[in-house]
């Protein structure tokens, strides 16, 4: 792949990037969340067609217009979510697409003989016969790759193969990649786990920011100089930070734990403070959000607000307490797109518009009203639906929506993705106001950059585990990065 | 970030396919009706026939304001419609000797209730699907009622129940009458309350909506209940006008319930319609099938046009929401 670029209406997500991967070795491909390592692998799937540059398949010019002419040229993709077939065998579902049959009926002898085949080259112990949806997940993920290496693929791109499994099962996949390696396969592999990356690849490919950084032989790299190229950065956004008093805790939160997703989380948020949750893509951030606002069973722990213990069985409960939470995905969590801006804003605070259930129509509008202005959403014209918005305006009406219930806890996760910039001014500007108010502000976010800026206390999740508590002193990208790729322990 | 882009222009044309749907469309559609009927048959003009639409348009209406709430909280369709309707004409007529009129007319709507609270929580609480759900408590409710009642057609002895809901109050008949009232309440209730609102929210986005502290559960559940209610006091209604009831009273008011809510552009996807909207596809279908019935088009073929009503409605429907991408 040679000079490739592409942008998103509003995001230049590449920038001029070169990758050459060679028939028989493993090239890793790492950086920051959003650096642009899905999109270009996105690009080599045909999922997505290049703005410019060139991919040379054997020494040959090809252009994918579909996923499927990408498949059908050789390019096998494995990626994080499991696309399997839960209740047929094994056998089928490295067969699905491409059966033996004759006369329409499939012949199962010749499915069950290539599938036992593909997996003991490989050299997997998973019996062809048995349903996939019974194997553990580590062994649904060979079976992912058994597929794919069933159709002699050329090169195979493996996304984050690893980010469910265990360093036990982990290990079982390596070996799988390095058989498929040593049968000539060029394999590219993503990942957030440097040292798996460094144990497994020969060379390794920079991203950050859309563009190549560095690609290096992996021999002689350590996890510390990667890091250094994953986040070595300009900061060219500037953010406001308001000095202001910091008062007692409002949220405390103990010994959080959900079973496989996050355990042992406890922070703590004060009043006027804001407090970033880093950590990288799948490492638990929005899964402990959800659950401390009540949108995700708790298997043990503790939630105080206030110094009160409060039980969080739903939304409702938490919103109660005085907890609001901006969510992740916009269109799924916060906003009713085909409702108008007022009926958005107004429906966690209904019953103080309305008596005895009985909306009362100027209050509502008023309120709705001030909220849009207070957030300068625009137009500010609250009787039109919320999908005639841009990207940035509805995010402000999620926003205005949790302001117009007075929280005193304000959960924001990744409140500004997909946002312009002009909007994103507008919410940390906001945010300042509400910790200066006395909100206690406990922000998720991907861009390292803005979490460093607006915070005033890091923690970092690595895997559903704190692994460090950082102060605004001691929190800069590098310390942030060590901890959330999990090497804190041996830098 | 691509959709932020593409989004207003293409909502703009839903909106607009909308307009034209709900907002020109359907007035259209029943003066056309009315002019249409008028060429076709001399009758059709007449204070006779047109009273004759309007006592039809009530049973089916008192139904529709239920079933309105049910497709807005994105609740699919009740399917039980026929069974509560039933239950609440063969009740009210088959206990006239045990418990007299009114208590009878009242333990009829109280059973398709207390029907509707078990459809509630299947389908708001333990969210099992309101189709397969509304099926299945439609028929056990149906068999319950006939071995209640014993016979096959029961028959009531109350004329003065019967004379007061046949005959007018002001010049209008009181079944009418019964049904407006139904209407401005169910309108009201959809349009100006908190709970509208929340119907309206769970339809659109539920997971917004749970997530906005908003009882979605609850709110689901209470549209089906209040189907349930309505059909059974629509059923009573029908019960003491005829003064006869047998358990296929109900049969096919599911389906024009459904038929004037789809007509009326409601969508069946949720979020989006209002009862005026689904008053006028009620009128609609009923004018069409009126012109029919005075011009002698056999049963079978009015099932077709109908069939192919409602196939049109929910495609239009489904095709304006694709278009702005809210699926």
């Amino acid at each position: 792949m040679e000079g490739i670029t592409k942008a998103f209406p509003g995001v230049k997500a590449l920038t001029d990037v070169d990758l050459t991967a060679r028939a028989g070795e493993v090239h890793a491909i790492v950086g920051e969340n959003g650096a642009g390592k899905s999109t270009l692998m996105k690009i080599l799937a045909g999922v997505h067609t290049p703005d410019e540059g060139t991919i040379t398949l054997d020494g040959e010019q090809v252009r994918f217009g579909s996923p499927l002419e990408a498949k059908q040229n050789g390019i096998g993709m494995v990626y994080q979510e499991i696309n399997l077939v839960p209740d047929l065998s094994v056998a089928e579902n490295i067969g699905l697409g491409n059966m033996p049959a004759s006369g329409g009926m499939i012949r199962r002898k010749a499915l069950h003989d290539r599938a036992r085949e593909v997996l003991e080259e490989l050299h997997t112990r998973i019996p062809p016969q048995e349903l996939v949806g019974r194997l553990s997940v580590s062994q649904q993920q060979l079976v992912e790759i058994a597929k794919i290496y069933a159709r002699q693929p050329r090169i195979v791109v493996l996304d984050e193969p690893t980010s469910s499994l265990s360093h036990h099962e982990a290990e079982a996949l390596f070996a799988v990649v390095e058989r498929m390696r040593n049968s000539g396969i060029a394999i590219i592999y993503i990942s957030h786990r440097l040292r798996e990356v460094l144990e497994i690849s020969d060379r390794v490919t920079v991203l950050r920011d859309g563009r190549m950084i560095d690609c290096r032989s992996a021999q002689g790299l350590t996890p510390k100089e990667m890091i250094s190229l994953m986040v070595g950065r300009d900061l060219d956004d500037v953010f406001p930070k308001q000095a202001v008093e910091i008062g007692e805790p409002v949220l405390e939160v103990r010994g959080l734990t959900r079973l496989g997703v996050f355990e042992d989380v406890s922070l703590t948020v004060r009043a006027g403070e804001i407090v970033g949750l880093a950590g990288l893509v799948g490492a638990g951030r929005t899964e402990v959000a959800r659950a401390i606002f009540g949108l995700d069973r708790l298997d043990a722990g503790q939630i105080l607000v206030g110094g009160e213990e409060i039980r969080v069985r739903s939304p409702r409960s938490a919103v109660r307490a005085g907890i609001a939470y901006v969510p992740e995905d916009r269109k799924r969590d916060g906003v009713a797109l085909s409702l108008t801006v007022k009926d958005n804003i107004a429906l966690p605070v209904l019953h103080r518009v309305s008596t005895l259930g009985w909306v009362l129509r100027r209050p509502e509008r008023e309120l709705a009203q001030q909220k849009a202005e207070d957030l300068h959403i625009s137009p500010p014209v609250v009787d039109r639906p919320a999908a005639t918005f841009s990207g940035g305006n509805q995010q402000k009406v999620v926003l205005a929506k949790w302001l117009a219930t007075n929280p005193k806890v304000l959960i924001l996760d990744e409140p500004t993705r997909g946002v312009d910039v002009g909007a994103k001014a507008d919410i940390h500007t906001i945010i300042g106001e509400l910790a200066a108010q006395g909100v206690a502000v406990l922000m998720i976010s991907s861009e390292l950059p803005e979490v460093l800026a607006v915070s005033d206390r890091v923690y970092v999740l690595h895997e559903g585990r704190l692994t460090a508590e950082l102060s605004r002193d001691d929190a800069d990208e590098e310390s942030v990065m060590t901890a959330a790729t999990g090497e804190g322990a041996a830098a | 970030m691509t959709s932020a882009h593409t989004l207003p222009p293409r909502v703009t044309d839903e909106k607009r396919g909308r307009k034209l749907l709900g907002g020109i469309a359907l007035p259209v559609g029943i003066l056309a009706l009315l002019i249409a009927g008028s060429v076709l048959s001399e009758q059709f003009l007449t204070a006779r026939n047109l009273t004759n639409v309007l006592i039809n348009m009530s049973i089916v209406g008192i139904i529709v304001v239920g079933m309105t709430f049910v497709f807005i909280v994105r609740g699919l369709a009740d399917l039980s419609v026929p069974a509560m309707v039933a239950i609440g004409a063969l009740l009210a007529l088959g206990l006239q000797p045990a418990l007299g009129s009114l208590p009878a007319a009242m333990f009829g709507v109280a059973a398709a209730s207390c029907a509707g609270l078990i459809n509630g929580l299947l389908i708001g609480y333990a969210r099992l699907n309101p189709v397969i759900t509304t099926l299945a408590t439609g028929t056990i409710v149906l068999g319950v009622a006939q071995a209640a009642v014993g016979g096959v057609i029961v028959y009531g002895d109350s004329p003065g129940l019967q004379s007061f809901l046949t005959g007018r109050l002001l010049g209008v008949p009181v079944i009418v009458l019964i049904f407006l009232a139904v209407a401005l309440g169910g309108h009201l209730l959809l349009s100006r309350t908190t709970f509208g609102r929340w119907v309206y929210a769970t339809g659109a986005n539920p997971d917004a909506t749970k997530a906005s502290a908003v009882p979605l559960r609850f709110t689901k559940g209470a549209a089906f209940w209040m189907t349930a209610t309505l059909s059974g006091f629509s059923g009573v209604l029908l019960g003491l006008t005829l003064q006869t009831a047998r358990p296929g009273v109900g049969t096919g008011y599911e389906f024009d319930a459904i038929t004037a809510v789809v007509v009326g552009g409601v969508s069946l996807l949720g979020g989006f319609g209002n009862m005026p909207r689904a008053l006028g596809g009620l009128l609609l279908v009923t004018l069409l099938s009126n012109i029919m019935v005075l011009n002698g088009i056999a049963t079978e073929s009015q099932g077709l046009v109908m069939g192919a009503l409602i196939a049109a409605a929910v495609a239009l429907d489904v095709y304006l929401r694709r278009r702005g991408g809210a699926s």
